[in-house]
């Protein structure tokens, strides 16, 4: 239904017309996120300016009954910010100014449009640094990372975006303001901040945040090794993580992605690898010492072939290149792929790497593994050419790989959200019960359901009315008989 | 006094008394006492899931003898439900957080009887809803805390305890957080003393207890100070929060309190003035009337 020529007035009136968006080809940009499966062309794009401006947006939302869906850069990678045919996507892109450094407080105030390396480049020369580094850092904003809880590379040792936000401004779908948190740590009350953090943008819109900053360490401590198998590296994996060494980083990439890499950023990894870690310390000198050896030692004795240290800042960021490069150079083996985002308890890696391995082989698809192996979070990228009539085999795969994940009693998603993507995959993980308690926190924020609908939860309209098979969720197979 | 020893008899009562249009008072009309099982721990994972009726204590010794630990020390022994209820934390907040930095995901029993999951026992996971954090401070209002999963660590090589007293524990604090040390404890007992704490490897704590000395002097000390902070923590009658980079004007005010200058925490020995209603209190109000609209766990 087209939105009233009124309702497109007062929108106006409120922004400024030149920040509305009404024209078919400029709505177009906005059609999709990183998830570019999923597209819809919004009706309107609104570009306020302020708390205030939300708060008059969303407010004629709810009154005419128009959905929303905040939006940052549009680099999310499960559709959370696709927007709703007919509806409004609000874009803080203008609301992109860092409002305060306190560095003796170690926090910083930003509106949500500010970009995530943005904060670490404010600050760096002091010597502090935002830990969460989500691999589009350049351009993701932290209103996004917000919404996703994002991770990144280094969460293994310093969290997530929720251990690193202590203060949000947000504004309910009904317009009224709450200010959550502030500079110090653990407000009275339950943990509403733990509750928006990560919630997909559908309980609200964060138009201002507290973040905590983080001191630089004294130094950086970057290892490579080489490994014949995938086998052994999980196992050196598994073998650090166990021994109680806490490096600040530990990814994994098998034979294929190292291939794509090597062919496009030229890293120089170990020849002839069918898998390769990449296990980064940091902090005061002799602990990082202390750790490297020991870490050396563990993938020594899990047979890698080659162990390299990055001698410099120059050696690093080349070692880092390879890694960062290789979802894009997997874009030239294959011409589509498919990410998934699964995770498993760290014990489980090895096992489930070979049936990843497995899975490959009986569906006949390549799939290449580049990941943050250190919290088990998986990476799959199921390769295959739609135009080669392989796009269902090809979801059939990723399916199947994230059952895997489940049934070693892991996660659907540890870090690019459930969105559109995998909202209907939820019923695997949570039960129907567990999925309406999800709706009834939902309704105490936004009872009308207009705040980005069809996200997160899965409906019958998005999924048809026979949801996957429910697996008995990980806390409930623990141990015990009793089914919760 | 009833005690439940499973989710199921936990659902029964609180559903009951749902039923009935009663208030149920956590910890007076149900007890958790026999919901008192480590359910899994699994070292290689440094992750446990336990059941909200063990005691803290409990929990950590059945963890040390795999070398680990959950890193809590708030002062007490509460049972892992009141932990998880009253976001309680000690000195190692400094480093590791408050609970609900190191939970991994819950099961709840809601007013009304029913019994739900969410998050998940491995340390990285972003699907659904975060209650396990958002019943992290609730006092019980939202739901009961029948089990939670957490994120461990590896019980530390070595550790090492410095004592500065100082007229000045602001600049003291502010040299300190401004060097590259890495404490796993920072707590000023206001007045006149600040506690610093390393652990890590033999070597990592030794260079960064004699960078302490060098910058600030002190000495060293047993854990004595520690136990006296939690002690104090304890027995404090009044709780402030304060904008970390202010602590000289907190202190200014202050009486006698444990004080945790990067959380911006004061635990004071006198009682403080409520000023302001709790920021969101409306918003908590409304999640409470969704999750448990018949007040059963109300106040």
């Amino acid at each position: 239904m087209p939105l009233s020529r009124a309702f497109v007035d007062e929108l106006r009136a409120v922004v400024g017309a030149e920040h509305v968006v009404t024209e078919h080809e400029q709505l177009r940009v906005y059609e999709c996120d990183g998830l570019t499966g999923h597209r819809a062309v919004p009706e309107l794009v609104v570009l306020p300016s302020s708390t205030e401006d939300v708060q008059a947006v969303v407010r004629a939302c709810t009154r005419e009954s128009v959905p929303f869906v905040a939006r940052g850069a549009g680099t999310g990678l499960s559709g959370g910010a696709t927007p709703m045919a007919g509806g409004v996507v609000v874009s803080l892109a203008r609301m992109n100014r860092i409002l305060e450094i306190d560095l003796d407080s170690q926090r910083m105030v930003v509106e949500p449009g500010v970009a995530n390396l943005d904060v670490t480049r404010a600050v760096a020369a002091e010597g502090f640094f935002y830990a969460p580094d989500p691999s589009s850092q350049q351009v993701c904003t932290i209103g996004g990372n917000v919404a996703e809880n994002s991770g990144g590379a280094h969460c293994l040792k310093y969290g997530f975006t929720t251990h690193h936000v202590t203060g949000l401004t947000f504004v309910l779908p009904d317009g009224d303001v709450v200010e959550l948190g502030g500079k110090a740590l653990d407000p009275d009350g339950p943990d509403l901040l733990g509750a928006i953090v990560g919630s997909e943008g559908t309980l609200g819109v964060v138009t201002r945040v507290t973040l905590r900053l983080v001191r630089t360490p004294q130094t950086i401590r970057t290892l490579l090794a080489g490994f014949a198998t995938m086998d052994a590296a999980g196992a050196a994996v598994s073998g650090i993580v166990a021994a109680g060494v806490m490096p600040s980083a530990i990814e994994m990439m098998d034979r294929l992605t190292l291939e794509a890499a090597e062919r496009a950023a030229s890293p120089g990894y170990p020849a002839g690898a069918g898998a390769v870690l990449l296990v980064e310390l940091d902090g005061v000198i002799e602990q990082v010492e202390d750790d490297a050896a020991e870490v050396e030692r563990i993938c020594a004795d899990c047979g890698a072939f080659e162990i390299r240290a990055a001698t410099s800042d120059a050696d690093r960021a080349l070692l880092w290149k390879g890694r960062k490069s290789a979802f894009a150079a997997m874009g030239r083996v294959a011409t589509d792929y498919y990410v998934q985002d699964g995770v498993v308890p760290r014990t489980r890696l090895p096992e489930v790497l070979r049936r990843i391995e497995e899975l490959s082989e009986q569906h006949g698809l390549l799939v290449g593994n580049v990941f943050h192996a250190g919290d088990g979070n998986l990476h799959p990228l199921v390769l295959y050419d739609s135009g080669a009539g392989e796009t269902e085999r090809a979801r059939e795969l990723a399916e199947a790989i994230l059952d895997a994940c489940l049934d070693a009693g892991g996660s659907l998603t540890g870090e690019h959200g459930v969105g559109m993507d995998k909202a209907c995959s939820m019923p695997r993980m949570f039960s129907e019960r567990d999925l309406r308690v999800f709706e009834r926190l939902r309704r105490a924020f936004d009872p009308t359901g207009i705040c980005n609908p069809g996200k997160v939860i899965p409906t019958p309209r998005l999924c048809g009315e026979v949801p996957g098979p429910y697996r008995t969720h990980a806390l409930e197979r623990i141990g015990v008989a009793e089914r919760l | 006094m009833p005690s439940v020893s499973s989710a199921q008899e936990a659902s029964a009562a609180l559903a009951a008394a749902h039923a009935d249009g009663r208030r149920l008072r956590i910890g007076a009309d149900l007890t958790t006492e026999g919901l008192d099982r480590i359910l899994e721990h699994d070292p290689g994972d440094l992750t446990c899931t336990v059941e909200a009726g063990v005691r803290l204590s409990q929990l950590q010794a059945a963890l040390a003898a795999t070398g680990q630990r959950l890193s809590l020390d708030p002062p007490g022994n509460p049972t892992i439900g009141a932990l998880l209820a009253r976001n309680a934390s000690g000195p190692l907040r400094h480093r590791f957080g408050a609970p609900r930095d190191l939970v991994l995901g819950a099961s709840l029993v809601l007013g009304d009887g029913t019994i739900a999951n969410a998050g998940g026992k491995v340390v990285k996971n972003v699907a659904g809803y975060d209650l396990a954090r958002l019943v992290c401070g609730s006092e019980g209002r939202l739901a009961l805390i029948v089990r939670a999963s957490f994120r461990l660590h590896p019980l530390p090589k070595a550790s090492r305890t410095i004592v500065v007293e100082t007229e000045d524990a602001p600049g003291l604090v502010a040299t300190l957080l401004r060097s590259q040390v890495q404490p796993s404890a920072l707590d000023v007992l206001h007045p006149g003393r600040v506690l610093v704490r390393f652990e890590g490897s033999e070597r990592a704590v030794d260079a960064q207890a004699a960078a302490v000395l060098e910058l600030v002097g002190g000495v060293e000390s047993d854990d004595a100070p520690w136990d006296e902070s939690r002690a104090r923590q304890a027995a404090a009658q009044g709780r402030l929060r304060f904008t970390p980079g202010d602590l000289a004007e907190a202190l200014a005010g202050l009486g006698d309190a444990v004080v945790r200058p990067t959380a911006g925490i004061a635990y004071t020995a006198e009682r403080t003035v409520e000023t302001d209603p709790v920021p969101g209190q409306a918003l908590v109000d409304r999640i409470a009337a969704e999750l448990d609209p018949r007040g059963v766990l109300a106040a």
